[in-house]
């Protein structure tokens, strides 16, 4: 019916946490680090209030909070008090005399005091006691991350030089709705998912990965929380820094092995007993909004990031020698010529409307395209010609000139009464698509109609008695 | 009493739904297919020619388009 361009749901640190049940929220703040990151990605407001209150060892009255703010941020107050409740860091306690407060979660606050001022368990990672004698540089880490993650990419794209992946990452990747089998076919294709995922940033396809593979963490075996925490460990640890595996449950040794596969860890040898965390980790719990891995493109290793040159003329010069970046470019680009380190391509409204039906968004190409240009082109802004920027939208924009809405159309209405009366029902049930007081019509979705159907029987019922 | 018609509505721009006027009246899907013509940029129409319709629409826009991009020969 109405197609409506739906956008990959990548949600971040918070979104996520929300969607876990209360029991597993509550065992999650055990774990310092896991405290110590939520709290790192709250709002400034919030983390003020937990601060304020974090070393008051009772509930505080809801009205002497509420005097902690300006009345004109009302509103704030109201959205940290909504946040932090989804995520359970404090609750609704009556206090004496039948005054309403918030009460700290007291896991959370012991545990992030424990991680603020030390002291309790240990709870970050180990090094090992002896230096490594094979240590890596961070060049080296970084390099093998790319690679290893590309590796991932170059399946998802095709490109069939490479080496395959394992079954549990093809796994991944199927119930993330970003590859799928067709029936009678041996082979995974791409879904409409799967290409949005491709022109997302490095750091939100980490993210949106390792929120799939949790999904289906508990289904191989692992452990949620242990995950989780560990995952929120290797993000505060050091890059560059080894970390000893002596101390780690057997199922953790296994989710261990996951992350050296998509190149969030390095391990030498599985039984080098120890391993060194990458700028793919330590990137994970800022969730997709901000990343390390964007200062990472102007240091030493992603050479790749910025080469891509695009004219007025819709001509598009890559300058690169990766077949994965050939590819994305292939989504939205007619390839004309290809050279050892340079391939040329034209964007055409068939090969964008192309792009646009396999699921991706004009948005994305141009941002994509923005986010790959060649340094040379910063030197001259736009980076992108605007009319290239402009055509592709207008390319998008041209296949949804029609919005189709399925519905169930009221009209001829004897009073004006009669037809407010009805407007207003299928309005509070949030049914109403379209209407007119002019002519007294007005249109229902298909599965509001019943309701309110039924109500105007009722209506017409009584008003004739 | 109110009347009560199932179908889709259908949005867009003022020019276009001149365009969908225009098949209506030319009978160019076979048949007349707005049930309602709501205001100027809303129309209801039956739900058994949307998908004519939408390939009609889309052989339109192919047609009024044009290569923007010289190429070379392939």
């Amino acid at each position: 019916m109405s197609v409506q361009q739906r956008t990959l749901d990548c949600k971040d640190l918070h979104e996520y946490l929300k969607t876990l049940s209360a029991t597993v929220l509550d065992r999650l703040y055990n774990h310092p680090a896991t405290c110590l990151a939520v709290f790192r990605e709250l709002p400034e407001l919030s983390r003020l209030y937990i601060m304020r209150i974090l070393f008051v060892d009772q509930a505080v009255p809801k009205a002497i909070m509420g005097s902690w703010v300006s009345p004109n941020s009302a509103k704030e107050l109201e959205d940290i008090v909504k946040l932090l409740t989804e995520l359970r860091l404090w609750q609704e306690v009556e206090m004496q005399g039948g005054l309403k407060g918030w009460l700290l979660n007291p896991t959370f606050r012991r545990n992030l005091k424990g991680a603020l001022l030390g002291g309790g368990n240990e709870w970050s990672m180990k090094p090992p006691t002896d230096a490594d004698p094979k240590a890596r540089g961070i060049a080296i880490l970084d390099e093998y991350a790319m690679g290893r993650w590309e590796c991932v990419l170059h399946f998802m794209v095709g490109s069939h030089q490479h080496e395959v992946i394992s079954s549990d990452a093809l796994q991944i990747l199927q119930h993330a709705g970003l590859m799928k089998k067709e029936p009678g076919e041996n082979q995974l294709t791409i879904t409409r998912d799967g290409f949005q995922f491709l022109l997302m940033d490095t750091s939100a396809q980490v993210w949106y990965f390792l929120l799939q593979y949790l999904d289906t963490a508990t289904a191989r075996g692992l452990d949620l929380i242990d995950c989780l925490g560990f995952l929120f460990q290797l993000s505060f640890s050091t890059l560059g820094q080894d970390y000893s595996t002596d101390s780690m449950s057997d199922g953790l040794q296994k989710f261990l092995q996951h992350l050296r596969e998509f190149g969030l860890v390095y391990q030498r040898k599985r039984k080098d007993g120890r391993f060194y965390p990458t700028r793919l980790a330590l990137d994970i719990a800022s969730g997709p909004k901000k990343s390390m891995l964007n200062t990472m493109a102007a240091t030493s290793l992603n050479q790749s990031s910025g080469y891509i040159v695009v004219e007025t003329n819709y001509r598009v010069y890559a300058y690169t020698d990766s077949s994965l970046q050939v590819a994305l470019i292939a989504l939205f680009c007619e390839l004309m010529y290809r050279f050892p380190n340079l391939v040329v391509g034209i964007i055409t409204r068939e090969s964008v409307r192309q792009a646009l039906r396999s699921g991706i968004t004009a948005d994305q190409i141009v941002s994509f395209l923005r986010q790959h240009a060649h340094p040379e082109c910063y030197k001259e802004p736009p980076v992108l010609p605007s009319t290239i920027a402009d055509q592709i939208k207008l390319w998008a924009i041209e296949r949804d000139r029609f919005v189709y809405k399925e519905g169930v159309l009221y009209n001829q209405f004897d009073s004006q009464a009669d037809f407010e009366i009805l407007k207003n029902y299928a309005q509070e049930r949030g049914v109403l698509v379209w209407h007119t007081t002019h002519g007294r019509k007005m249109v229902v979705t298909k599965e509001g109609h019943e309701e309110v159907r039924k109500f105007w029987k009722r209506h017409s019922r009584n008003g004739s008695m | 009493m109110v009347n009560v018609t199932k179908g889709i509505l259908v949005e867009c721009d003022a020019a276009m739904k001149q365009l969908l006027l225009h098949l209506d009246e030319t009978h160019a899907l076979g048949n007349k297919f707005i049930v309602q013509d709501l205001d100027e940029t809303h129309l209801f129409i039956a739900p058994e020619y949307l998908e004519v319709l939408q390939t009609r629409i889309d052989d339109l826009m192919d047609r009024i388009s044009f290569p923007l991009a010289e190429r070379e020969t392939d």
